[in-house]
């Protein structure tokens, strides 16, 4: 589905990942680990381009980024693997003037032009998915932070992404949210969605994985 | 031969009587050895002015020459003060000066506040119009038009007497003149001696009828000082008989045989009366209801205007905003030479470009109102725009990317997740702006329009009620930014609470 080839990624001087070889399998789940500062969060904005690579090629079915194009022409091939990819981040990065439906809403709304009407019910659906239902209509600074995460993890879903990536989902969380999260991610994969997470926590990240990718031991 | 001359003024000094009007000089001006006249230079022809064709010649006038021979009889020496026309009385009321010497023209509002000498100069009204005018050919064809005039002129004083005309005010005769050439306004009306003077500077202008009416010039003078008035009007009458006021005119061209009148004892004695007559302020001849009226009518305009500049500021500032952080790298460019021009030059000036530069171009005259809105709306544009920069640059990165990774294009990014969030951000600021606009917006009032703070300028020049009508106008800007300043701070508490 999504695959990195001989990817390399330079921040200045240093060299992060050398030729680097990753393959997302449809509907299994990809765990990244490694201490902190290896290279996590970089391979997995890798896969939605927040961080560009400078060797190698990036695939999504028949879409290819390879490193160097021109401008105008990676733009508008990130805006299509955008459209097919969702994040969900540590920070939850939920947009606070808006209501916590419309945080749902807004993606399909402006990306694909979905009436409000039309998109509503399915946001309710997805919301009540990640056990938020009824804080549809409240705002981002109202929630606790195992709330907002699970209504990031709604919003995420609501543009119908074929891969979702999760980068620390839990990290900032305390036991109980991290339950609720957790729950909510495990029920993602059980519905057959592909995943790629970030996590620092072994217990979590041998649970859920399909795939374990150890990061010191990768590098180039 | 030059000691000879001046051995010879000085006799004429000595002989010439001066000692006898010196004596009439009150104590305190025998002194302090001086006068101090108050005149406008601006536009001052031809009473004070600097010639342009020899401006290192100084300040030259008929009236500087009057003031000369004044200073020559009483012994003293007349020192000028620059006062702007239209507050000659309140800056001698104040004592910043002694004296009004400035075509101080016997108007029913002065004689009223001041004291006014024998008169010194007998003069006539002017009509002029655009070379294309066709339609006006005295002031009976005026009603319906814009017509400028000095403001507290007698021109200013006729044209009230006149219902229908649409009075713009101005506070130079110049610049009336310029209205008129580029066509905003159908005529000025003017005292014939500033008429004929500024002429060379408006060849495209039209004299039309014939000079009329019968006006004086006076010396103003404080109401409590009688003593002064005498001296004055004695040396005038001194001048006026031994020939002196006579050889300016002529020096100046301004001798009419109407000058013969001034040793009429009707003329001479036309206003001994009404500094006493008239009673100082509270009489009740004035009209508080209709003076509460023109301030309201003036607080509705600067509302008006503010709003209006504060609206277009406000979309202007957010795009020059845009521009500079998400643009392309002229647009960048172009938005940083906009901010630091127009914060970096005064906003009169900017002003007076907009209305005058732009009024000599046809196509691009704005009405004084509309200049003023969109001298308004540029300048603050710029100051919304720095804040509005600041306010995007405090979203977190965060923000962007998650909107990035729901596959928003930058334009989506920015309307429906950045500036939303920044125009929150910035809306206490952005109020504190809307209420210090509505105090700059007097500004408006160096292009013509009558806003609050020159209407209460006008009211106070006219009746000398500084105070009272001062606090009615402070009230009424109240009125206006007391609200904003209640809503911004609590948006402010608003915003402290959403982001705890
Ligand atoms: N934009 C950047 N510029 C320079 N260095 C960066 C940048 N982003 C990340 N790095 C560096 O790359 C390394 C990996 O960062 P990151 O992917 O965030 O690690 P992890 O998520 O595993 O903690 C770190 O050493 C970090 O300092
Ligand atoms: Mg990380």
């Amino acid at each position: 589905m999504i695959s990195l080839r001989a990817v390399t990624k330079r921040f200045g001087e240093r060299t992060l990942f050398g030729g680097f070889d990753l393959d997302l399998a449809p509907g299994k789940t990809t765990v990244l680990m490694g201490r902190s500062g290896s290279g996590k969060s970089t391979l997995l904005r890798l896969l939605n381009q927040l961080e560009r690579h400078d060797a190698g090629t990036l695939r999504c079915g028949e879409l290819e980024i390879p490193a160097g194009l021109p401008h105008g022409e990676w733009q508008r091939r990130t805006l299509q693997l955008r459209r097919r990819t969702a994040m969900v981040f540590q920070s939850y990065q939920l947009f606070p003037h808006l209501s916590v439906l419309d945080n749902v809403t807004l993606a399909p709304r402006v990306v694909r032009g979905a009436e409000r009407s039309a998109i509503e019910a399915k946001a309710r659906e997805l919301l009540a998915q990640v056990g938020m239902a009824a804080a549809a209509e409240r705002f981002p600074a109202r929630l606790s932070g195992g709330e907002a995460q699970r209504v990031a993890i709604a919003r995420a879903l609501a543009t119908d992404p074929e891969v979702l990536l999760l980068d620390e989902p839990t990290s900032a969380l305390d036991p109980n949210s991290t339950a609720d999260v957790v729950a909510v991610i495990a029920d993602l994969k059980r519905r057959g969605m592909t995943l790629a997470m970030v996590t620092h926590d072994p217990d979590l990240g041998r649970s859920l994985a399909d795939q374990l990718v150890e990061l010191p031991r990768l590098r180039g | 031969m030059a000691h000879v001359a001046s051995l010879l003024a000085l006799l004429l000094l000595l002989v010439d009587g001066c000692a006898l009007f010196a004596q009439s000089l009150p104590q305190r001006y025998r002194d302090a050895g001086e006068i101090r006249w108050g005149a406008d230079a601006e536009g001052g022809a031809p009473f004070v002015f600097v010639d342009p064709n020899n401006p290192r010649g100084g300040e030259v006038g008929f009236e500087v020459d009057l003031a000369t021979e004044l200073g020559r009889v009483l012994g003293v020496r007349f020192r000028r003060a620059q006062v702007p026309y239209e507050s000659l009385v309140q800056v001698l009321d104040r004592g910043d000066c002694d004296i009004v010497l400035n075509g101080f023209e016997a108007t029913p509002a002065r004689q009223a506040l001041v004291r006014l000498s024998r008169p010194y100069y007998v003069f006539q009204q002017q009509l002029s119009v655009g070379a294309k005018s066709t339609d006006v050919r005295s002031l009976d064809d005026l009603v319906g038009k814009r017509v400028g005039v000095l403001g507290q002129s007698q021109s200013h004083q006729l044209l009230l007497e006149r219902p229908g005309i649409e009075i713009v005010v101005y506070e130079s005769n110049v610049t009336a003149y310029e209205d008129v050439v580029n066509g905003r306004n159908a005529a000025s009306l003017a005292d014939v001696p500033i008429a004929r003077a500024l002429r060379p500077m408006f060849p495209q202008l039209r004299d039309v009828g014939e000079p009329f009416g019968a006006y004086h010039y006076c010396l103003g003078i404080r109401r409590s000082e009688p003593e002064l008035q005498r001296a004055l009007d004695a040396a005038i009458g001194a001048l006026l008989a031994d020939g002196s006021l006579e050889r300016i005119y002529r020096r100046w061209s301004l001798w009419t045989d109407a000058q013969r009148q001034l040793g009429d004892p009707a003329v001479a004695n036309a206003y001994v009366d009404t500094a006493g007559s008239a009673s100082p302020a509270g009489s009740g001849a004035f009209d508080w209801g209709m003076a509460m009226a023109l301030l309201g009518e003036g607080a509705l305009r600067t509302f008006g205007i503010s709003v209006v500049s504060f609206a277009l500021a406000v979309l202007l500032g957010m795009a020059v905003a845009l521009w500079r952080l998400h643009g392309p790298r002229p647009l960048r460019w172009l938005a940083v030479v906009y901010v630091e021009l127009l914060r970096g030059t005064p906003i009169l000036v900017q002003m007076l470009l907009l209305y005058y530069g732009l009024g000599s171009i046809e196509w691009l005259q704005l009405g004084a109102v509309e200049a003023g809105v969109l001298g308004l709306a540029l300048n603050y544009a710029a100051y919304e725009a720095e804040i509005y920069r600041g306010a995007l640059l405090a979203i977190p990165r965060g923000q962007r990317e998650a909107a990035m990774t729901l596959g928003f294009t930058t334009a989506q990014m920015l309307r429906h997740v950045v500036v939303p969030q920044a125009l929150r951000l910035s809306l206490a600021p952005s109020t504190n702006d809307f209420i210090a606009l509505f105090k700059d917006s007097s500004i408006v009032m160096v292009i013509t329009v009558v806003e609050l703070t020159k209407q209460y300028q006008m009211l106070a020049n006219q009746s000398g009620r500084f105070i009272v009508l001062g606090l009615v106008t402070s009230g009424l800007y109240l009125a206006m930014s007391l609200p904003l300043a209640f809503l911004a701070r609590r948006w402010e508490r608003a915003m402290e609470r959403d982001h705890a």
